[in-house]
């Protein structure tokens, strides 16, 4: 594929990602497999590998398009907008830029290139307590052992376990962080999957004395508290444009309503009283475009790790606040149909709820965000 | 003209600093009202002797042609610095306005009186009975020889007593279909015999605003922007650029500026309720530093700025109010006070903020009307 130059990059990306993603055509297949937290459909992920999006920031070394975060988020508003319970945020984000800072190892590149490819899941296993944005509370330890690890402790919050085939797992040994490749089937590794409400699950992972060769460090100590910072955020970035595709959806959902249904004689979108709470929604809907847009763009400048991170959290922020507000008033806005299983708007409800609580929820960030401030105050 | 996009965000932000925070004059820093213009005529002058007197002009007609991102740090530096607001129509409306709309003749002529402070301009739109319903104004202008003839009366016209100048909605043919067809938009010299003011007394008891009367005033036929009956589309592209810059973040930002040093002063900080509030409204701040981003980036390349451009006005001049409110509550025992407030060290004009952002909802199209724009022009919900 010869492309000139970015621009017509992100074009043609949202070409593609517009003519895949039909509004609603994904939904029937997305409520078959929330009824099975599955969340995984293999076919549909090597769709993806072929599309070329999986690799959208994966180095052109392994296969991929060496993009940026201006491009993953087309793609992931498109996901976001079809409501596809693939991991793809927790993959081809999280576990990618983990991937690409590690350590220029035979796994590593074995590893994102089969990433690209869709052959093989790899997904981060880092958070093991709530509203711990960057990952650092954490009690896994790895004890060194015959040139490798042996890792014990336990992972929680982890997105895309269902179909992972193994983990990027964060531990700490004498103090220095590491981070190490552990396949799901490792002897001592337990994957236990907690029942999300959109359908799709958390990963608790246990590990009990895991043997971790030294061939499966990825990274340590400053360098693996780097790729995975920043891993982190660029995730949240990316999370944060799925929250747009969803809040997007949604919002056009409730319009096309008011716009039908009749009460009183009249369309309920004529009603000033509803026309008001839509524009307000609609305000934080573009709100959060304007974020998200200008957030990608500055992160895709590699800019020193605080402002990095100071940016990740007002994206994340503002888009999780706007897309449970749009997406409850959409159960509002359709009335007692909205409030059914049958109704869509649900689908869109639940998955706001958990792509808002994942990687640190609106509040986590606002918090991070004055700690942040203040420091670049003080320093100022 | 220099070419200030040129240089890099920091080092364009350490002149902006130096600049404003040494140039502007002492005395009127922080000042809880507009300036008059005999108070900031030295200023004016030397912001325009160093090309910086028009930020969001395009360079060739004598601006700084700022992108989005220098825009931002010009107001947040002006802020910082406490620069008070001039008369500043003709640099926030009518440049942009005869840019867009105007002849070549009304360029040439106006835009370097407006540089050289030759030209204060003021806005004579609304009338007591048109307000929200603008279109329904009744101050009517007659062609008579080379001139129109204006009667009628223009209230709420910021700024009107240091003004030389007027532009004016004015009705041209009163046997149109739809009234906001007949409309036309004309320039008026404020030395013109017939017109009259009454200065009016606004609730923080400052003379900001007048009425402004037309007993038979004539305006010469050139002075005419745009085609005869038409100005109602030039109406709407100038009120685009009014909620453009209603919309920028500069006057929340006086407001922040004021809350952080109160903040610190009382030590309000360490406060985990308080601290989460501030960092709500901190964001909702410089989340409309993105948003506004997008739409000077449209004004620059010269695009017509949407009806979508409403939900900028909308949520700064909200976001403002939010601040000033905070402001009081965290103001305690003493927001009760009028005027400047000494604690702690700190002497903090509580009240002005909140004075001050109350008219942002109203004027320039109250935000209950542009709410209404948005619900019909953006969002295509049915009437």
């Amino acid at each position: 594929m010869t492309i000139p130059d970015d621009n017509s990059h992100a074009a043609l990306l949202a070409q593609s990602v517009g003519d895949f993603v039909k509004r609603g055509a994904d939904l029937p297949r997305v409520r078959a497999l929330a009824q099975t937290h599955a969340e995984f459909d293999r076919a549909q992920w090597r769709q993806l590998a072929e599309l070329g999006w999986l690799g959208v920031l994966a180095p052109e070394s392994c296969g991929g398009l060496g993009l940026g975060l201006a491009e993953a988020a087309i793609v992931a508003e498109g996901l976001g907008r079809a409501l596809t319970p693939e991991p793809y945020t927790a993959v081809a984000v999280l576990a990618a830029r983990a991937l690409e800072h590690a350590a220029d190892t035979p796994l590593r590149g074995e590893l994102l290139s089969g990433l690209v490819n869709g052959e093989r899941v790899p997904v981060v296993a880092c958070h093991e307590q709530a509203d711990d944005v960057n990952a650092v509370r954490i009690a896994t330890t790895a004890t060194p052992f015959e040139g490798g690890f042996r890792v014990s402790g336990q992972k929680q919050f982890v997105i895309g376990a269902a179909g992972a085939d193994g983990y990027i797992v964060s531990a700490e040994s004498a103090g220095e962080l590491q981070l190490l490749w552990m396949p799901r089937d490792a002897a001592g590794c337990d994957t236990g999957l907690i029942p999300l409400a959109d359908g799709r699950s958390y990963g608790t992972v246990t590990l009990q004395d895991v043997a971790v060769p030294r061939e499966h460090v990825l990274a340590s100590g400053a360098a693996a508290r780097g790729a995975l910072g920043r891993a982190l955020d660029h995730a949240a970035a990316i999370a944060s444009a799925e929250l747009v595709g969803v809040m997007k959806c949604a919002h056009e959902m409730s319009l096309d309503y008011m716009k039908t249904r009749v009460q009183f004689g009249k369309a309920i979108g004529s009603f000033q009283a509803l026309q008001h709470r839509a524009v307000d929604l609609y305000i934080q809907q573009e709100l959060a475009d304007a974020v998200l847009r200008e957030v990608v763009a500055l992160l895709d400048a590699a800019p020193d790790d605080n402002t990095r991170a100071l940016h990740a959290s007002r994206a994340k922020s503002r888009c999780a606040e706007a897309a449970l507000a749009i997406t409850r008033a959409a159960i509002q806005f359709h009335g007692a149909i909205g409030f059914t299983e049958d109704c869509d708007v649900g689908l869109y409800v639940k998955r706001a709820m958990t792509l808002s609580a994942w990687l640190g929820n609106g509040r986590a960030h606002r918090l991070r965000y004055a700690r942040l401030a203040a420091q670049g105050r003080a320093a100022a | 003209m220099k070419d200030w996009n040129a240089i890099d965000d920091e080092a364009f932000r350490a002149e902006a600093r130096g600049f404003f925070e040494t140039e502007f004059p002492a005395e009127f820093k922080f000042l809880p009202r507009r300036m008059r213009w005999h108070e900031c005529r030295d200023w004016y002058l030397k912001l325009s002797k160093k090309g910086w007197l028009a930020p969001n002009w395009p360079r060739e007609h004598g601006g700084m042609g700022l992108s989005p991102t220098k825009l931002l740090i010009y107001f947040e530096e002006t802020e910082r610095a406490g620069v008070g607001r001039m008369p500043d129509q003709g640099i926030t409306m009518v440049g942009p306005t005869l840019i867009r709309f105007g002849n070549d003749a009304q360029r040439a002529f106006f835009l370097p009186k407006i540089l050289a402070g030759d030209a204060i301009w003021c806005q004579g739109y609304s009338e007591p009975n048109a307000g929200s319903d603008l279109a329904s104004l009744r101050t009517e202008a007659v062609l008579d020889g080379d001139d129109y003839v204006i009667n009628g009366s223009k209230i709420w016209t910021s700024m009107a007593h240091d003004a030389t100048h007027i532009y004016v909605l004015a009705r041209t043919d009163r046997q149109a279909k739809k009234k906001q067809e007949g409309i036309s938009f004309l320039l008026v010299d404020m030395k013109t015999p017939g017109i009259t003011l009454r200065t009016i007394r606004n609730i923080a008891g400052h003379e900001e605003f007048c009425q402004v009367f037309f007993d038979n005033v004539r305006t010469p036929k050139k002075n005419l922007v745009g085609e005869l009956h038409k100005g109602w589309t030039i109406a709407k592209g100038l009120l685009g650029f009014e909620r453009l810059n209603i919309g920028s973040p500069r006057r929340p930002l006086q407001a922040l500026e004021k809350l952080e040093a109160l903040a610190g002063a009382r030590g309000l900080l360490n406060d985990a309720a308080f601290s989460e509030r501030l960092t709500q409204l901190k964001l909702d701040l410089a989340d409309l530093g993105s948003l506004y981003g997008r739409y000077v980036e449209r004004a620059r390349r010269g695009e017509a700025l949407g009806q979508d451009v409403s939900m900028l006005k909308v949520w700064s001049m909200e976001t403002y109010q939010r601040l000033s409110e905070l402001l009081i509550e965290a103001a305690g025992d003493y927001a009760a006070i009028e005027g400047e407030v000494a604690m702690n060290g700190a002497s903090i004009d509580v009240l002005s903020p909140f004075y001050n952002s109350r008219p942002g909802t109203i004027y320039g199209g109250s935000n209950e009307i542009q709410r209404n724009i948005l619900a019909k022009y953006v969002l295509n919900l049915p009437s």
